[in-house]
């Protein structure tokens, strides 16, 4: 419970941020959900076979599971806003038609027969006397509408539309109980709130309804507008993979950018999604900038082989090479740290045995109780390919990925697979061994752009290149540390690395 | 006089099953015309056919000599006030929207409009003060209906369709909403046609009564001249039917219909006479003959003929056995 106050003090900032993204999703989701199925049932209630068809339709639309409905679109929109409203407007559909046709359909004859014999017209007897009683059971329609729509809004995050669900993503990803909590919490809450409104509607006089109903436009309105004014200055968007290390890096970049060029304007989009997912996005316009890792991109993103064992400087060189080529892509100049598997001991056992490299722990062969991931026990380019390449004689246990620092830290184990920037090392006291033969793909950051971006903005580029061959591992394993466990927002961390090594002047 | 509506060789079919054959009629400008029939015998059908509702198979309406279907169905129905039997309140509107529904329509400026609402609840005995903000639900079935008749005259039609309308009332209400209908149609000299199976209703109600079966006019005419010549045995068995089930409980001015009055008034002392309202029953009757010998049968107290005992018996011979 205190961490979770404290987690939430520390991120209420980031959490209206993501309540209004939220907010604006669904709403916008719910608004268009109700322009398309009110009026479709409204015409339907005259024609009961077609009423039938569409109700199938969209029941049929609704069972669609959520992730498999996201990933149909983005083939088709892209990713982001638009993809998340649509499938939202799809799940919406359904208790919004049904609702409104049964609601108008079940009116008694009688009163339908009085409204003709009056001379009413059609839409007089809509707007007077049908809408009026089914209203209660629309309202309803509505009601389930939304909350249907603000819970599946969290998955909004993993095609990078942000809202609450961020928060639930980063909670799982960091295994923080108290950000999945305070994005779950929140979700619910605003589905509570917004459904009480909802019923007010329903009850309030005219005059109010439509008073509250017209702020709330006003203030949704002046929103986007407010928006589309800060827009006016060029906006970048530079998005970031999932986690930490990503957030921390593309704040630098907003920094130095920000920093060097008065009418440029960064818009940050952290914990956009995977990899493929960012490279569409950059492909498609959606996203300007990412940091994406040399090792990946021969891994994921480019055709061609790979040769065996590259240094870090030809990694570079064959990962730039190759976007350029194929993607018509810049890869600017790597950081210094490389972010790939490793291994590790304590610094103990480390300055005991006088180990440097991965080379030297031959001689300790006998010495050594591994406890390892069962990926990385498994994988080729793992223990399997390791023991091999360097002759090592060993026996690993697996080990879920948390025990296993928790393990070595009480001595049952004094050898683990991590990767070298892992926060853990850090707070665990651990030292990596150096992979002195390259058996290990380089995994080196660097900021990723299409090339006509890039020459577009000669200082954005400049700006950037001033991170080449800066962070180090340890740099980089103490800054993921103090946004991991010391719960520091990730623009702080940025910000004073940036300072302490002279890349950024001034004094805030 | 002229004619009001006249149906001139209407045919109706359903999904081709005829339901009326061959249907002519006319109802007279001002005349409360009746239409009486057991269930299914095609009553509904004919006064929907009258505002369109029904659209005809074959033949012509003409109302106020023009083809309803050469006029526009707008005018027709703002012209022509419709009372249901389900009353059919729109149940989210107060009394005065509801009785406001066809005058607003019609662009009457608002102030007219609550004024006649005012001046219209007043009429049918309900406090404008209390009533007119009410829903349809927070009223009773005969409060409801009453509103349901403002609403079909409150812009003034030129004719009122009912259709059957007090028979989901208790007989209280019934018998209260049908004065109120005489009073109205006295006041406001429209055309009413009220449809009906209750043929006690017809005979209180009716200037003329049209007797309806499988979709056939058996027999128009004035109800005392059904009652005296019926013209056939369906028509007088109808009528037989009618009849209370105590044959005591029938209203004394029955048998004037029935059986005629004497219209000269008896040269006996004023004492051997005893005056009852048309609407005392038989009974009540029966037992002032007993030490008065004739009865002086008022409406509204005038007089409207008189009874001696020999025209009670016979009646009552007639009718006690069914
Ligand atoms: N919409 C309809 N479709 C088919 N048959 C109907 C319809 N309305 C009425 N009928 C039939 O027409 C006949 C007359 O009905 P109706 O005019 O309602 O009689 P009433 O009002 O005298 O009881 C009945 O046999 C009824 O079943
Ligand atoms: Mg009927």
């Amino acid at each position: 419970m205190q961490t979770l106050i404290q987690t939430f003090m520390e991120r209420r900032g980031d959490l209206l941020t993501a309540l209004w993204q939220h907010l604006g999703i669904s709403i916008a989701a719910l608004v268009i959900a109700m322009i398309i199925a009110i009026p479709l049932a409204i015409w339907a209630v005259r024609r009961p076979k077609m009423a039938e068809g569409l109700l199938q339709l969209t029941s049929v639309l609704q069972t669609i599971p959520s992730l498999a409905l996201l990933g149909l679109l983005i083939p088709l929109v892209g990713i982001g806003t638009v993809p998340a409203v649509i499938a939202l407007i799809i799940y919406a559909l359904l208790p919004i038609f049904q609702n409104t046709y049964l609601g108008i359909s079940e009116i008694d004859d009688s009163i339908e027969e009085a409204a003709d014999a009056f001379g009413m017209s059609r839409m007089r007897k809509l707007f007077k006397v049908e809408f009026p009683i089914a209203l209660p059971q629309i309202i309803s329609g509505i009601r389930t509408a939304l909350v249907l729509i603000i819970g599946t809004a969290t998955l909004a995050a993993l095609i990078g539309a942000g809202g609450l669900g961020t928060f639930i993503m980063l909670g799982i990803d960091r295994n923080n109980t108290s950000l999945l909590l305070i994005g779950a919490i929140s979700s619910a809450l605003l589905a509570i709130v917004l459904s009480a409104l909802v019923r007010w509607f329903q009850t309030a006089k005219p005059k109010q309804a439509l008073t509250v109903f017209a702020v709330i436009v006003a203030l949704l309105g002046s929103g986007g507008a407010y928006s589309a004014y800060a827009n006016r200055t060029e906006t970048i968007t530079i998005a970031g993979k999932l986690g930490s290390e990503p957030e921390i890096l593309i704040n630098m970049y907003k920094d130095l950018i920000e920093a060097s060029d008065a009418h440029v304007k960064v818009a940050l989009k952290p914990n956009f999604g995977k990899t493929t997912f960012l490279f569409s996005a950059l492909k498609h316009n959606q996203i300007d900038i990412y940091p994406e890792f040399t090792g990946s991109v021969l891994e994921t993103l480019v055709k061609g082989n790979n040769p065996k064992s590259m240094t870090a400087v030809e990694t570079y060189h064959l990962a730039k090479q190759r976007l350029a080529k194929q993607d018509e892509m810049s890869l600017l100049k790597p950081m210094a740290y490389n972010n790939t598997y490793a291994l590790a001991v304590t610094k103990k056992f480390k300055q005991e045995h006088q180990l440097e490299t991965i080379s030297d722990l031959t001689q300790v062969d006998s010495l050594l109780k591994p406890g390892m991931t069962l990926e990385f026990i498994d994988r080729d380019d793992g223990l399997k390919g390791l023991k091999k390449a360097y002759g090592l004689d060993v026996t690993a246990k697996s080990m879920e990925p948390a025990l296993r620092y928790e393990a070595i830290s009480k001595g049952r184990i004094n050898l683990v697979d991590a990767y070298s920037t892992d926060s853990e090392l850090r707070q665990y006291h651990l030292a990596i061994l150096k992979d002195n033969k390259h058996f290990f793909p380089t995994y080196q950051g660097a900021p990723l752009m299409t090339t006509a971006f890039a020459n577009k903005h000669p200082k954005v580029v400049q700006s950037l290149n001033k991170l080449a061959g800066k962070i180090s591992e340890t740099d980089m394993q103490e800054m993921n540390y103090e946004v991991n466990v010391k719960n520091k927002s990730a623009a702080t961390v940025a910000h004073n690395y940036l300072i302490k090594h002279g890349l950024l002047e001034g004094s805030n | 006089m002229t004619t009001a509506i006249e149906f001139k060789h209407v045919k109706k079919d359903f999904h081709g099953t005829n339901v009326i054959p061959d249907l002519n009629l006319s109802v007279k400008k001002g005349e409360l015309f009746v239409l009486v029939g057991t269930s299914g015998s095609g009553k509904t059908t004919s006064l929907k056919m009258i505002n369109r509702l029904e659209p005809l198979t074959a033949g012509e309406i003409l109302v106020n000599d023009r083809d309803t279907t050469t006029v526009p169905v707008r005018d027709l129905r703002w012209d022509m006030g419709y009372v249901l039997q389900q009353i059919a309140l729109f149940p989210t509107m107060t009394v005065a929207q509801n009785i406001a529904v066809i005058p607003e329509m019609k662009g009457t400026p608002k102030k007219e409009i609550a004024k006649t609402i005012d001046e219209l609840l007043t009429e049918v005995g309900l406090d404008p003060e209390v009533y007119r903000n009410r829903m349809p639900d927070e009223l009773s079935g005969g409060e409801q209906q009453r509103i349901g008749i403002l609403r079909a005259i409150a812009s003034k039609p030129s004719i009122v369709l009912m259709d059957e309308p007090f028979s989901a009332l208790d007989p209280l209400s019934r018998q209260q909403l049908q004065d109120l209908v005489l009073t109205l149609h006295q006041r406001y000299g429209n055309t009413i046609v009220f449809v009906t199976h209750d043929m006690s209703e017809a005979l209180k109600l009716g200037d003329r009564i049209g007797i309806m079966r499988h979709g056939d006019l058996l027999q128009v005419d004035t109800p005392s001249a059904i009652a005296q010549h019926p013209v056939n045995d369906f028509v007088r068995d109808f009528f037989g039917a009618s009849r209370a089930k105590n044959v005591y409980d029938i209203y004394v001015g029955r048998v004037g219909l029935v059986q005629g009055y004497l219209k000269e008034k008896p040269a006996v002392a004023d004492n051997r006479i005893q005056t009852l309202d048309t609407e005392d029953t038989l009974r009540t009757g029966f037992e002032a003959l007993a030490n008065h010998d004739y009865l002086a049968i008022t409406d509204d107290k005038v007089v409207q003929g008189y009874l001696d005992r020999q025209t009670v018996m016979a009646y009552l011979s007639m009718h006690e056995n069914g």
